[in-house]
């Protein structure tokens, strides 16, 4: 579960909640009379600037941490070939021919070092989410035909991983994973 | 004063669309029940059911707002009723004609019918080219009714008018109502990504017809499905927001709201933003340039600025310390206000990007726009329907039932969502037929969802009773 | 005006999309990536002794698989690659080993090689032998096969981009153009795209073509059907008020 991203969420919902509430109330009691503005639309300037300037330093803070820019800059030792059909993963150590796509039965990666996934897809768009072995999603890219993306991602803790498809490819979308080890 | 055939068609457009929209409720909740495994329902079944649901509820709530903008609207310029009504039939026909593609073809591809899927097995040969066909006749109409509605507001306003440009001068001369810009700003975008659906169905039917000796990019179809869908699903919000502007200050009996210079620049920036926000889909597409990624970011994010910036806070400011004549329509208004900003919290999470690669195509992603939906979109068009439904009857407003509906709806709501968010947290993916063991919440969270559901579908029936006897009312009232 | 410019473009753009590329076996340049390259000891034609990983080690090499009596794809291979390298003035930080994998190729074969493309006083381009021929393609992951009828090698045509600490991080087979090689000394030099387009297939409406050395993307014809829309919406909206406006008037 990540519950750094709901307890935000949640946070920020109950603040604009109470807020509003807070406000239907005062214009329920009876004792003001028409202290509000003739024209609503004056005056918000600065609420704009203010929430600007939020959303400025949220964005600049977030934009550096995208997986684009994660281990740009480093070596991979290992290399894992994804090819997504539907429906399901083939995963090979080796480049993977796709007119006779063969993968290996087993993947394996060592704790803590840099994997490089090679992702493909040889008919519809898939997805290629890794899930850690408690089931948490903790890394994503798609699978798009005619073209190959690059994920990189540094397992720490060893176990069995999952890979589930997240994009929707057909009738048996849901059943469409495969798995590897992490030592 | 207003024409009574105006009157009719709209009526006619709210018994619609509540009618179809308690069919889409419906199958929504049969998908969250075969979810938490109450119901089997074939993989196949569901996943056409899921289609259905996201492409009606998508035109009905399109179709609703602008059914709205079309009748206030009146008020200002001279709208074409031809051209209503030509969108009207387009908009049934195609909705039949998707239906017969799904439950009868089995086209099952979702309502994004992501390239190359569509063109994959299904059921019959038929459905696939049908489906896009009933997405081209619904354009079309679509396109017909909001040129309209735009050559109706230029043949009053100019164009630096319309746009409300002369606000940025000292001293404006002219006023432009909110309304008028708005509608305008968004009809404008809806016009652009009509055309990005035609260009999209143009490239998909030379697929088709050419038997595969032309091959589309699978990027460049990605690109141009959200542009169309992306837009077209936060355009319709704009259009509830458009009548918000006008009829909340009217309804609460208060002075009519002005346009001011920075309310024309926010919405003139809105048109920007909105146009280039789509790209928060392709995140996860890392072959998609690192450029286009941080715009879709921005985008996403100053895109709320005009929004909560100038209408939440406009709305907030309007009531504080203010003796306002509550009535449910401008309870719905203020309700849907804040359901919208919810759902647009959860919406600018997930458009960080680092955040997105943790949430993409998890329930998170239908627990947003959920949200800004059946809390937001939904209540800002009931609101509508509402007062609508009572301006041409002498009655006043019964309130015993009123407090129940919004309680139905609230409750339900905030329930139904409340599954969709920590099933998305807790990573649970969305759009899938049944889930795997590995995820102990999901069964139940689809359960409780489903319920939750079926609370907020009990207020929805008691709006459609109550909504659609007015409507059919005015419809069959001899004109006068 | 802007509507007399924008729909030849849309007329050529279709046109040109009929016609259709046949997909090549681009997978095969996936073999062996981030797999160390044998370190062959080699000669080069001045007769210095030296091996793969040395050469490397000073600057980043790009290898090119050829023979000196082939009939077939060597020299095109060659003379595009000094063409394209020619064109690109960005980014220098590489040298270019051309290698036999024929064992009857001696040193002044591969002097006259070089005399021929007028490269023997290029400092960018080494030519050499190896007597390990075997081990070195082998690690490579390429696959001459000796024709007896013809007396030939049936074999790619084939760029090994080896980076400074020895590992293989991107292969070109076929003849590729500059763009492609530019992408190759990118990632010699560990520069970091996040994705690569599978070569051979319809690249003529991609949205982008990325350019390594610059890091930017250049726009593709994709990307003007993505901005279309919105210019076809502008052009709409001054339509309709021309049109509006006529009417009145008359």
């Amino acid at each position: 579960m990540h519950y750094s991203i709901l307890v935000l969420f949640l946070i920020l919902a109950v603040i604009s909640i109470s807020v509003f509430v807070y406000v239907f109330l005062t214009s329920k009691s009876n004792d003001n009379q028409s202290t509000g503005m003739a024209n609503a639309l004056q005056k918000r300037f600065w609420f704009i600037l203010i929430l600007l300037v939020i959303l400025c330093i949220f964005a600049s803070v977030t934009i550096p941490k995208s997986p684009y820019y994660q281990f740009a800059d480093k070596q991979p030792s290992k290399v894992i070939h994804v090819a997504a059909q539907q429906f399901n993963f083939i995963m090979s150590n080796n480049a993977i021919d796709p007119k006779s796509p063969v993968g290996d039965a087993y993947i394996t990666v060592d704790a803590n070092e840099l994997v490089e996934f090679r992702v493909t897809s040889l008919d519809v768009n898939h997805g290629f989410a890794i899930y850690d072995p408690a089931f948490k999603l903790i890394a994503q890219t798609q699978a798009m035909p005619g073209y190959i993306n690059r994920l990189r991602y540094q397992f720490k803790e060893p176990g069995l991983y999952h890979i589930l498809c997240l994009e929707y490819c057909g009738m048996a979308h849901q059943v469409m994973r495969s798995y590897f080890t992490v030592k | 004063m207003i024409a009574s055939r105006l009157k009719k068609i709209t009526s006619l457009w709210v018994v619609i669309v509540l009618l179809l929209f308690v069919i889409s409720i419906i199958l929504g909740i049969l998908m969250r029940l075969n979810q938490g495994d109450v119901i089997q329902l074939s993989p196949v079944t569901f996943y056409t059911d899921m289609t259905v649901h996201g492409l009606t509820m998508i035109s009905i709530w399109y179709v609703a707002g602008m059914a709205a903008v079309n009748f206030i609207m009146e008020r200002y310029v001279t709208t074409s009723k031809p051209a209503n009504i030509i969108a009207l039939v387009f908009t049934l026909i195609g909705v039949l004609m998707l239906w017969a593609s799904t439950f009868i073809g089995k086209f099952h591809a979702g309502w994004t019918f992501l390239y190359p899927l569509p063109f994959k097995e299904m059921l019959k040969a038929w459905a696939t080219p049908l489906f896009l066909f009933s997405i081209a006749v619904l354009g079309v109409g679509w396109l017909i009714w909001c040129v309209s509605l735009i050559a109706g507001m230029l043949k009053k306003y100019s164009l630096a008018q319309v746009f409300a440009w002369q606000y940025f001068r000292k001293g404006p001369k002219t006023e432009t109502p909110p309304f008028i810009l708005i509608s305008m700003i968004t009809l404008v975008g809806i016009v652009t990504c009509l055309l990005a659906a035609v260009i999209l169905l143009v490239l998909l039917f030379a697929e088709y017809f050419s038997k595969g000796a032309f091959v589309n990019d699978a990027l460049l179809i990605k690109n141009l499905t959200y542009f169309f869908g992306h837009t077209i699903a936060n355009e319709m919000l704009y259009l509830g927001l458009a009548v918000i502007y006008e009829l909340f200050a009217e309804i609460s009996g208060k002075p009519k709201w002005k346009t001011t210079w920075y309310v024309a620049l926010a919405w003139n920036c809105t048109l920007f933003f909105i146009l280039t926000a789509f790209f928060h889909h392709l995140y996860m597409d890392f072959v998609q340039p690192e450029g286009l990624q941080i715009l879709g970011q921005l985008a996403s994010y100053l895109a709320s600025l005009p929004a909560a910036g100038v209408t939440v806070f406009s709305i907030v400011v309007a009531i504080y310390r203010t003796k306002i004549n509550w009535t449910l329509a401008n309870l719905l208004f203020f309700i849907g206000v804040m359901g919208w900003v919810v759902g647009g919290l959860g919406a600018v999470i997930d458009a960080t990007i680092s955040n997105n690669f943790v949430l993409h195509n998890t329930l998170w992603v239908p627990a947003h726009f959920h949200t800004y939906n059946a809390m937001g979109n939904v209540l800002f068009s009931l609101g509508f329907f509402y007062w609508f439904s009572f301006q041409f009857s002498n009655k006043m407003d019964d309130n015993k039932l009123s407090a129940l509906k919004l309680f139905f709806l609230v409750f339900g709501g905030i329930g139904f969502l409340a599954a969709f968010y920590i099933g998305g947290a807790d990573s649970i993916p969305r759009r899938y037929s049944n889930y795997p063991d590995e995820f102990p919440l999901a069964k139940t969270l689809a359960i409780i969802g489903g319920s939750f559901a079926t609370i907020y579908l009990i207020g929805i029936l008691l709006f459609f009773v109550n909504i659609s006897k007015r409507c059919v009312k005015i419809l069959f009232s001899r004109s006068s | 005006m802007c509507k007399n410019l924008i729909l030849p473009f849309i007329l050529i753009a279709f046109c040109k999309f009929t016609v259709y590329c046949q997909p090549t076996s681009g997978w095969q340049e996936e073999v062996n990536i981030y797999k160390q390259i044998y370190n062959a000891p080699i000669t080069l034609i001045n007769g210095e002794q030296t091996s793969i990983d040395k050469l490397a080690e000073k600057k980043p090499v790009i290898i090119a698989l050829v023979y000196t009596r082939c009939t077939g794809i060597c020299s095109p291979l060659l003379l595009q690659l000094k063409e394209s390298l020619q064109l690109n003035k960005n980014n220098n930080n590489y040298t270019v080993l051309v290698v036999s994998f024929d064992s009857r190729d001696l040193i002044p074969d591969m002097r006259q090689m070089a005399h021929l493309f007028n490269l023997n006083n290029n400092s960018h381009w080494n030519f050499a032998i190896t007597d390990s021929i075997n081990r070195l393609i082998s690690s490579i992951g390429f696959k001459p096969v000796w024709n007896n009828t013809i007396k030939q090698f049936d074999h790619d045509a084939l760029l090994v981009g080896v980076n400074s600490q020895g590992y293989i991080s991107k292969k070109l087979v076929g003849l590729r153009n500059e763009k492609e090689l530019e992408l190759m000394i990118g990632s010699i030099n560990n520069v970091y795209t996040p994705t690569y387009r599978l070569p051979g297939q319809n690249t003529l409406f991609s949205c982008f073509n990325y350019n390594p050395i610059t890091g930017k993307n250049k726009p593709g014809m994709g990307l003007l059907l993505i901005a279309l829309p919105a210019i076809l919406s502008i052009l709409l909206l001054v339509v309709i008020n021309k049109f509006v406006h006529r009417k009145e008037e008359v």
